[in-house]
């Protein structure tokens, strides 16, 4: 189906009511943004943005149903275009049976949204940020299939631990990890020779933990995730032995002000193999941001972060290798259904979200970036 | 009208706009349900989706109103969320697939209608309720 008619379809069920509908307790909810970027140099993230472009549109709906106290199922569809990534096609973002034994315990299983630091299961859900584009070191939107998902099961649960402790929440997973060929990773080992037809990947497990702490607002937690990625192409292929990688993370609410930062490491030996050939890629990227954001008036938001990321595997003073951002934010909320953002970014490095492709010229170290997003969501 | 009478009207007003913004929610629950009054940190977690079940062990279903005062009082005196705050966590939890979100009504008259006729139901209006369908909840700090 074109990707115009699919998105129409989305506007449609999004005009149609304001409100989520409710057959007989089947929840259908939807979102729909459009973005535009303009960078002062180089494209970014595959989109001829230092003309300014428009190519970035993202559109979602689920349903869901509770079938009983403790089973609900659903099924959420997503489709997005991001310059040259994503496109007309409209795939399965989650679909899972839910079974929660009590308050304690309770078992997902289909494909799963993947718990790992503070936003990866929520990085496609734009209505909930401030930010047009979350720290890219930790979520880069251009490679996010790498760990958004699986397929396979989860066990969660909360856990009080006394009125002066706080309360523990918990998760842990796993499952089979495929890449979307779609996506940046993939778009850039075609652009390296390696061009896909069966989408790379592997298995995957991994666990969150998350104190909330009596101090009201305050939450602190930790994520870990091992990961392998095999691929095959006529050309050659991709492997990625198990690696670690670990988030620690904190969150600090109070009244109108929220601040939250993060760090990451992950660390990776892959190897490229064109015919009979072989070549290490070595990656141990180290990742952190810190932000905070303030309710100015009730539907008026400012915030700010910086992020920071590195690949410690390679020559740290070569812009490629490195990527810092400074980043400003403002969102008007119009109702509880449509908001807008504008967002600036100064970026240093070029070691994130650049493409060879669309940057035939080369890169300029520096860049500042304008972005702007309006939002539909019921 | 003179200036006292303006004072008396300016503080009359400031008075009692600070009294629809202290005053409180009446918790009203189905009949069914059996606890007659909840910890504050109970509510918080059932209206969170961190629990779904009230201290005897049966089944929680939260309603809420769509908006107005008294949404907001509620959030930010019981929860400690704004209404956009409160609208963000359920969002996410539905677009992640880890929850669905409360029924929302834009009344309190179809909100108590709703909570005398589902089991488990809990839910908040402005004032206690003329009709001995539902039951109120205390709520404990």
């Amino acid at each position: 189906m074109p990707r115009r008619m699919l998105l129409l379809l989305l506007v449609c069920i999004c005009a149609s009511s304001l409100y989520a509908q409710d057959l007989a307790g089947i929840e259908v909810h939807g979102f729909v943004t459009q973005g535009f970027l303009f960078s002062s140099n180089n494209n970014y993230l595959t989109m001829q943005s230092s003309s300014g472009c428009a190519q970035w549109t993202d559109g979602a709906a689920s349903i869901s149903d509770s079938l009983t106290d403790k089973l609900r199922v659903g099924i959420q569809l997503h489709m997005y275009q991001l310059g040259q990534l994503g496109g007309s096609s409209v795939r399965v973002d989650w679909a899972s049976g839910d079974y929660r034994f009590n308050d304690y315990f309770g078992v997902r299983a289909g494909k799963v949204k993947t718990v790992l630091g503070l936003f990866n299961d929520s990085q496609d859900v734009d209505a909930v940020f401030l930010w047009i584009l979350l720290p890219q070191g930790a979520y880069p939107v251009d490679n996010k299939s790498v760990f958004l998902s699986h397929l396979g099961g989860e066990v969660y649960g909360y856990v009080p631990l006394g009125s002066r402790a706080g309360k523990l929440g918990y998760s842990g997973y796993a499952g089979q990890v495929n890449l979307d060929l779609t996506d940046g990773y993939v778009k850039q080992l075609g652009e390296e020779g390696l061009v896909f037809t069966t989408a790379p990947g592997g298995k995957s497990y991994g666990g969150d933990v998350r104190w909330e702490a009596p101090l009201t607002g305050l939450t602190l937690g930790s994520s870990a995730l091992v990961e392998a990625l095999d691929g095959t192409t006529s050309a050659g292929g991709i492997h990625v032995p198990p690696f670690f990688m670990s988030a620690q993370y904190a969150e600090f609410k109070k009244g109108r002000f929220d601040f939250a930062g993060e760090y990451r490491r992950v660390p990776a030996s892959a190897t490229l193999t064109f015919g009979p050939e072989s070549f290490p890629d070595p990656v141990d990227q180290r990742e952190w941001y810190v932000m905070g954001s303030y309710r100015l008036l009730k539907k008026y938001q400012l915030g700010s972060y910086y992020s920071h990321y590195v690949n410690k595997a390679l020559d740290t003073s070569l812009p490629a290798n490195y990527s810092k951002d400074w980043v400003v934010s403002g969102r008007h909320d119009f109702n509880a259904y449509a908001y807008a953002k504008i967002e600036g970014h100064f970026l240093h490095g070029t070691g994130l979200g650049y493409y060879t492709a669309n940057n035939p010229n080369g890169l300029k170290p520096n860049s500042n970036m304008l972005a702007a997003k309006i939002g539909f969501s019921f | 009208m003179n200036k006292t009478c303006w004072l008396i009207l300016l503080f009359g007003l400031v008075g009692w706009g600070s009294a629809a913004v202290a005053q409180d929610v009446v918790l009203v629950a189905n009949k069914g349900v059996q606890i007659s009054e909840i910890k504050n940190s109970d509510l918080r977690a059932i209206f969170m989706g961190e629990k779904t079940r009230f201290a005897d062990g049966s089944h929680a279903v939260p309603v809420t109103l769509k908006g107005g005062a008294v949404l907001e009082v509620f959030l930010t005196k019981h929860l400690g969320e704004s209404p956009e705050e409160f609208r963000a966590q359920w969002r996410k939890a539905v677009f992640t697939g880890q929850g669905s979100m409360p029924r929302a009504f834009d009344s309190e008259s179809s909100l108590l209608e709703y909570v005398a006729s589902t089991p488990g139901a809990l839910g908040y209006v402005s004032r206690v309720p003329a009709t001995d369908n539902v039951k109120t909840i205390a709520v404990v700090r």
